[in-house]
């Protein structure tokens, strides 16, 4: 393991700090249940005094969302979510995946397999970052039973094609290429239009790589990092040599895995080759919002909706990619934007665990309910599809169906006009 | 087996895998010591039940609350039983008739002070770990913070508790009296009694109304010794801030680090000066406060907002985490000298840093003379480790000439239990050893900490 992983959990000083910022441990309340436990056993574990043979492990270490609130919130830059992901491998090496997270790998692995039947697809949208649909838009609650997923869990809508099978690479001289992330080829496929849309108006070419594999983080935040490692490779040598500025990805975890933890990924198994090719990539990694604030004349573009809204800070773009400012700033150009208290608090959804943990994974999403009303807001927005999936069910339970939700993308492309 | 007793009384909430005991092993010393078995009880009565057991069977028993504490309170030197708190979080009663909360040692300290808000009301104590530390471990530890200089320290807002004692019996001591001269003072025993005599199972807390307002301003100086004297003239002139927090030249550059918060690092130290009040009160406070530091040749800033204030506080508070960044070991001291004296105390620590040849980085409450005084080594260096070692025992030395003491707020636990006897002398130990045992003869309640 390379050495520069191991400052991730060497700078912790077990201060406590954590306790007061992880949604987990706001609902649990106990020491296992935090990033300072987990980096307690993991620096154990490094250094021989322990291993993760107990059953516990896998309730202790899968029951972190990865949202990253307490690595901003570290005065030490202690990297908590690195260091969960590299105790899950060592679970899984001990316990073996659950049924359903092998199949996922499986399938995640080729993209033929993926495309292949409808229900894989719909099984899928569950197994990546997400949750029910928007029910106050067209939506199909679960008709067949499905292995794995609560029956009275509603499932967004399979959209009749993927964003790979609707467009093509459009332009000349393109200098970004669009990575959809499989939520948004399969699902919200509607966050994709509105993102083609936008750069048709704006006349902005573009590549679409129909090549591209998964991304990998459903796989890597499960722990089996030699699967993750395949899928980062084949990204990395698919886009590397591309001449390109920018690889717009639109799922804000997709762009996390690919920006920062790639790097991490071939830290841990000390390919020198891949650390260098991964840094060198992920220079180029964009958030869609962000590539339009930075290059565009969008801003000067866009036009009031009417529409009062409120946003939602997705982990994965205001943490780890420090994109924070961008949207508000366009939303205030498009509609009348009400700020909502602790609008960067995690959604609840992380992933898998929403699968894992439904229960527990609701109640942190309730918690967002009373300051998104507070914000006498009509519409929520946020970028990324994940947080849409959950904070649309977590209103939806709490009776508020009336507050729509949209991605930032979306929006603006209202605004932007026909 | 042994712990079968306290396996049936509590079901899942009695843990013994290593996995758990790792977790409880620890607190912010980062020293670790393996406890036997973990316990979460959740009212008054399991406590008793469980200390009653170890009594019997002589088995030593250490509560904690979240485990920030610096001086290793809350660790199981000894193995044992670790009590956690972390499941008895009720804040069971605010009267509004007398400005008095019940809670449970559990609660932590931030969380109590949210609740109280909407009423105008909070709780003064405000150590810098107020996010994350409970009230029990506030208590146990008399810890003070910030405000200490105008309100006072926990023993200042503690007037009764509930405490299990080591046979398992349960008293309540204090009322919600205001007066109160009934019997020996047993409440103000068990603050800062570092859970050697008892557990606290609930303590009746006495609030403040919060200040109409307040301000925050930032002082900068070019040389430490005016910003001591600032420090003096501003209680000479008889304002009294709510805080008046000093950083010195280095943990101004380790924050820097972390924050990128556009700190002054050339100065020789930063003073940060809150007052609260009446408006009126605030703006001839602020005003005279200002004119005594630029006399002291001080540049001020003043806050106008409450994200510049946060920002402010925000780099006083970041100081002690960081301090990880210079290097990985540090003697996190907390001396406190008389007031007068802390401009002649940092001199001190700072050709005590010269002699051995160690970094040495002060900041702390200049308001009430308690200064954290870290000094930082390399743990791989032991040479080096030896000279902090020897910096330390001189620095408590100079501190106990200025008429000082060995730790203002963190308490003595196993970090500086050598030294204590230093300052209250043997005979003090020896009833200190008295004491211990009419509360708890076979030594179980927190064994070998306070030298006892
Ligand atoms: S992870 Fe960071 S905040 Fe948490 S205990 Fe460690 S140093 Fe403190
Ligand atoms: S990543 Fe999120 S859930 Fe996991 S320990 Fe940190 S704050 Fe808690």
């Amino acid at each position: 393991m390379d050495e520069r992983l191991k400052k991730e959990w060497e700078s912790c000083v077990k201060c406590g700090l954590c306790r007061s910022v992880c949604p987990v441990f706001k609902e649990l309340r106990q020491e296992p249940f935090v990033a300072r436990g987990h980096i307690s056993l993991l620096s154990e574990f490094i250094k021989g005094n322990f291993d993760f043979d107990s059953e516990k492990s896998k309730d202790y270490l899968y029951k972190c969302l990865l949202c990253t609130t307490c690595v901003e919130a570290c005065p030490n830059d202690s990297g908590t979510d690195t260091i969960v992901e590299i105790a899950r491998r060592r679970i899984v090496e001990l316990h073996g995946l659950p049924l359903y997270k092998k199949v996922m790998a499986k399938i995640l692995l080729n993209r033929n397999l993926m495309d292949l039947s409808a229900l894989s697809a719909n099984l899928l949208s569950v197994f990546l970052f997400n949750k029910n649909t928007n029910t106050s838009r067209q939506s199909n609650s679960l008709k067949i039973k499905l292995p794995f997923v609560d029956k009275d869990r509603l499932l967004p809508p399979l959209a009749p094609k993927t964003f790979y099978h609707k467009y093509e690479s459009y332009g000349k001289n393109a200098k970004i290429s669009i990575f959809p992330g499989c939520l948004i080829n399969y699902t919200y496929v509607k966050i994709g239009d509105a993102f083609i849309n936008i750069l048709h108006k704006l006349n902005i070419s573009y590549l679409i790589e129909k090549r591209a594999s998964c991304c990998g983080a459903p796989i890597y935040f499960s722990g089996n990092f030699d699967d993750a490692k395949i899928l980062a490779k084949r990204n990395i040598d698919l886009f590397y040599n591309q001449d390109i500025d920018y690889l717009v990805v639109l799922e804000p975890t997709c762009a996390s895995m690919m920006k920062f933890d790639y790097p991490k990924l071939f830290m841990y198994f000390d390919d020198e080759e891949y650390i260098k090719k991964a840094t060198e990539f992920a220079e180029k990694i964009i958030d869609p919002v962000k590539y339009l604030y930075d290059n565009t004349d969008i801003k000067d573009r866009l036009k009031d909706t009417g529409l009062t809204v409120t946003y939602h800070d997705p982990c994965h773009l205001k943490r780890t990619q420090k994109v924070k400012n961008e949207p508000r700033d366009l939303i205030k150009h498009a509609a009348k934007f009400k700020e909502m208290k602790e609008a960067d608090r995690c959604c609840g959804n992380g992933g898998t665990f929403s699968i894992d943990y439904r229960d527990l994974s609701l109640k942190i999403a309730s918690r967002k309910i009373d300051n998104i009303l507070n914000s006498k807001a009509q519409v929520l927005v946020t970028g990324c599809s994940a947080c849409i999936m959950q904070l649309s069910e977590a209103l939806h339970i709490a009776g508020h169906d009336e507050i729509k939700t949209l991605h930032t993308l979306e929006l603006i492309d209202k605004s932007l006009g026909g | 087996m042994k712990f079968d007793y306290l396996k049936d009384l509590l079901g899942n909430r009695f843990l013994e895998e290593k996995i758990d005991r790792l977790q409880y092993a620890y607190d912010a010393t980062q020293k670790m010591y393996m406890p036997d078995c973990v316990v979460l009880p959740k009212n008054t009565e399991e406590v008793s039940k469980i200390v009653k057991f170890a009594n019997e069977n002589k088995i030593p028993v250490v509560a904690r609350g979240c485990a920030s504490g610096f001086s290793g309170g809350a660790l199981n030197i000894d193995g044992g039983i670790a009590l956690s708190m972390e499941l008895m979080n009720n804040i069971i009663e605010i009267d509004l008739d007398n400005l008095i909360a019940t809670v449970e040692p559990g609660v932590v300290n931030y969380d109590l002070q949210v609740k109280l808000k909407p009423f105008g009301l909070f709780f003064p104590p405000d150590p810098s770990s107020w996010k994350f530390s409970s009230i029990g471990g506030n208590i146990a530890e008399n810890a003070g913070g910030p405000k200490a200089v105008k309100y006072g320290v926990v023993k200042d807002w503690v007037l009764g508790l509930e405490v299990v004692l080591a046979d398992g019996s349960i008293i309540n001591v204090g009322s919600k009296n205001v007066k109160d001269v009934a019997g020996y003072n047993l409440t103000q025993l068990f603050v800062g009694s570092e859970g050697t005599l008892g557990i606290i199972t609930k303590a009746l807390l006495k609030l403040h109304p919060i200040a109409q307002g307040s301000q925050t301003l930032q002082a900068t100086f070019y040389d430490m010794s005016l910003a001591a004297k600032t420090v003096s003239d501003i209680i000479k002139n008889k304002i009294i801030p709510s805080s008046l927090e000093f950083v010195d030249h280095q943990a101004i550059l380790t924050v820097e680090d972390a924050l990128k918060a556009n700190l002054p690092t050339d100065a020789d130290a930063i003073l940060i000066i809150e007052v609260e009040g009446s408006k009126f009160q605030i703006k001839e406070d602020v005003e005279k406060i200002v004119q005594i530091c630029t006399e002291n040749g001080a540049k001020v800033k003043i806050a106008h907002s409450i994200e510049e204030e946060e920002s402010i506080w925000l780099a006083r508070r970041s100081i002690s985490p960081t301090l990880k960044r210079i290097a990985d070991g540090k003697l996190n001291e907390d001396i406190v000298v008389p007031r007068s004296k802390i401009a002649e105390m940092i001199k001190k620590t700072q050709e005590i840093a010269k002699k051995y040849n160690v970094l040495i980085v002060n900041f702390g409450h200049a308001g009430d003379g308690n200064i954290h005084t870290n000094i930082m080594y390399n743990t791989k260096d032991k040479d080096e480790e030896k000279r902090a070692y020897q910096a330390m025992d001189e620095v408590f030395d100079e501190c106990l000439k200025l008429g000082g003491s060995i730790s203002g707020e963190h308490g003595i636990g196993i970090t500086k239990q050598d030294y204590l006897e230093r300052q209250v002398g043997s005979r003090t130990i020896q009833l200190y050893k008295q004491i211990k045992y009419a509360f708890d003869p076979n030594n179980i309640l927190n064994p070998h900490k306070m030298k006892l």
